[in-house]
């Protein structure tokens, strides 16, 4: 127990340092935040503790350590198991009982829902004879989690992945995501962030249009889909004047809308908000949020050899060669993230959770009570006889205050 | 609505005032005056929490007021349902302060009630910041119980014997408590991050201080089933805990930001 309580301490400690230094940054940060002690914090990995090579020696030896006591406890709980209750009648008394006080202390016991059994003239009261297990079962249980916490951090592959809505998405491992549409807020004005999906998977099989937002991600076979964030694109609608024939396009980074790639519009931004100089121009602006108020599109045409740089505002249009541009309301979408993960480490995982709560519950709970009585006194016994005996004890105190009273 | 939030910290004042006297000045009467007020607080802190939950249409805890309120509640719940069962009158002038000390932490935070944000929209919510609420609530009243415990050692006659080993059981009953429920936010967070955030650990800094203060919990109960530190020690052990706990409470989120800044 000693060297598990080292280990605990140990980690607790790294798990201190760990969070007072900021993790994972890149080496410059760390050499411009600690000019002088960054060479000792970088040996000794300060800047990515929980991932260094001690952190994680130090879990797995409190994982041997768990282990060892998980299996020296239940050898020792199935052994006292089968004796538990007859043991309890070889125990010394730890004091007498007055005329009455057996009376009063057996009345007790039953009335506190013990059993009884009679060994000769000494009569054992027990209880909550489970709670001997509570202890292994937490080890147990904690020992598991660290194993299977450990699988479900690594084992995962996570993808990030801004998605249009209208686009379909093939990933590298053959998934598809289609996205329906995507809307930053619900019909009442509140934040949603809620993206329609559907997904087909390697093998084929297709899920449903399914809704995705925050806390909800989207489960279908071992994928899982998060709304994790959010972007604002400009949309542009080309028409092609000869034919008829338009398309829609949205766009978040430099790109270039041309039918013959020599004219046509670049398009280089989208603000989201502007004001209006006393001249009458407009000048872009930022918002301090996420929000676009009023957006203007930031493009250069080019038709020929005249080149413009130009601030254009939803609904404008304008013309270059055969091609009309129409400058869209902006659209949102969605900042996927994709995990492709063994579900039932997932499921194990929280069956420990729910383990080691269960054996916690037990342990402060249902504590076992074994009280021998007999014609000189009591005892009590069992793995923790503290709690019955200062409760026998105060019981029996106060019929003598009663009494002296 | 804060003009009853008012009321409960004057009252808690007014029963933490009587409570002193009483002890000081050994009228007997003062300290059960006072009791009855610090009951009449915490009802009308419990409507107060009811309304505002009301009005706010989700549980009253989503941001540093509402927590430090339930925070408070949850001392104050524990002291009358310990003191219900066990007569333990001799905890009143630490742990009544404690409600207010925090409750006056509430009275500096900003009131206004606030939508709900999207990544708080979630069934555990209830479970993992209520649990929270006991799980504090229980460590402040062990470190409470703790002082009591050192308070009354120093005085203590050989017939005090039994006053002082229920003291350290109790301490033991209540960290056990707060144990359990420290485990039940640390879980049940796990659960929510993994549907939030895809990851059912990031090292984010409430977390890693959510574990800091289950380890020392931890430790302290395997050091008093070792047996071989006395009561005395145990009982410093969770005094100087409890600035651990206040730590991952207020200090995480004002100094170490990270994902749970907005609490």
């Amino acid at each position: 127990m000693r060297f598990g309580i080292l280990l605990l301490i140990l980690i607790a400690v790294f798990s201190v340092v760990g969070s007072v230094i900021p993790q994972g940054r890149e080496l410059s940060w760390y050499v411009q935040n600690y000019p002088r002690s960054h060479p000792l914090l970088l040996i000794l990995k300060l800047n990515n503790v929980f991932e260094s090579w001690y952190f994680v020696l130090l879990l797995a030896l409190l994982c041997l350590n768990l282990t060892l006591c998980s299996l020296i406890r239940i050898v020792s709980v199935v052994r006292g198991g089968k004796r538990f209750v007859s043991s309890a009648a070889e125990l010394p008394n730890i004091a007498p009982l007055a005329a009455g006080e057996r009376e009063q202390l057996e009345q007790h016991l039953t009335s506190t829902g013990c059993r009884r059994e009679d060994y000769g003239d000494k009569q054992v009261y027990y209880k909550h004879r489970i709670g001997r297990y509570g202890s292994f079962i937490t080890h147990l249980a904690i020992l598991l989690t660290v194993i299977f916490g450990a699988a479900a951090l690594y084992l995962p592959q996570v993808h990030d992945q801004d998605c249009m809505p209208g686009e379909e998405l093939r990933m590298a491992d053959g998934l598809t995501i289609e996205v329906r549409d995507f809307r930053a807020k619900d019909d009442s004005g509140k934040l949603a962030f809620q993206s329609t999906l559907r997904l087909t998977l390697p093998d084929g099989r297709q899920s449903d249009w399914q809704s995705v937002r925050v806390n909800h991600p989207m489960t279908f076979g071992s994928y899982k889909i998060y709304q994790q964030t959010y972007g604002t694109a400009g949309s542009v609608t080309v028409t092609n004047l000869q034919n008829g024939g338009s398309d829609t396009f949205l766009m978040t980074d430099l790109s270039f809308l041309s039918m013959d790639n020599l004219n046509g519009v670049w398009f280089v931004a989208l603000y989201p908000d502007y004001i209006l100089t006393p001249e009458g121009e407009l000048m872009p602006a930022a918002t301090g949020d996420n929000s676009y108020p009023n957006p203007v599109y930031y493009v250069q045409t080019i038709d020929g050899e005249e080149k413009a740089m130009r601030l254009l505002l939803p609904g404008d249009t304008i013309e270059i060669g055969q091609l009309r541009f129409l400058f869209n309301d902006p659209v949102s979408y969605p900042g996927l993230r994709i995990k492709h993960t063994p579900l039932v480490v997932n499921a194990l995982l929280i069956v420990c959770f729910v383990l080691m709560i269960a054996g916690l519950y037990i342990i402060f709970f249902l504590p076992p009570v074994l009280v021998k009585i007999d014609r000189e006194g009591y005892a009590v016994g069992g793995p923790k006889p503290e709690g019955t005996r200062i409760e026998l004890e105060r019981l029996l105190q106060a019929k003598t205050k009663e009494e002296s009273a | 609505m804060n003009i009853l939030f008012f009321v409960v910290l004057a009252l808690y004042f007014l029963a933490v005032i009587l409570q002193f006297a009483g002890t000081a000045f050994r009228k007997e009467a003062l300290a059960k005056s006072s009791w009855w007020v610090f009951v009449s607080a915490f009802a009308l802190h419990s409507l107060f929490l009811v309304l505002r939950g009301a009005i706010a249409q989700r549980l009253p805890l989503a941001n540093q007021f509402e927590f430090a309120n339930g925070f408070a509640w949850g001392i104050a719940l524990l002291l009358i349902v310990v003191r219900g069962k066990l007569r333990t009158e001799w905890l009143n002038v630490i742990a009544m302060p404690a409600a207010l000390l925090v409750l006056s932490y509430a009275a500096l935070q900003p009131k206004e009630i606030t939508e709900l944000m999207p990544a708080l929209k979630s069934a555990w919510f209830g479970i993992h910041i209520g649990s929270a609420v006991f799980s504090y609530s229980a460590f402040i009243l062990a470190g409470c119980v703790g002082l009591r415990f050192i308070l009354a050692k120093k005085k203590a006659a050989p017939a005090d014997e039994l006053k002082l080993s229920q003291m350290d059981y109790l301490i033991y009953r209540m960290i056990g408590f707060g144990f359990l429920f420290l485990t039940i936010v640390i879980l049940s967070g796990a659960i929510w991050a993994e549907q939030a955030w895809s990851a059912f650990w990031t090292w984010d800094p409430k977390e890693t201080w959510a574990l800091i203060t289950w380890i020392i919990y931890a430790v302290y109960l395997h050091l008093r089933l070792r047996k071989k530190k006395d009561a005395s020690f145990l009982a410093w052990y969770v005094i100087i805990a409890v600035p651990v706990v206040l730590f991952t409470f207020v200090g995480v989120n004002t100094l170490l930001p990270g994902l749970h800044s907005y609490g």
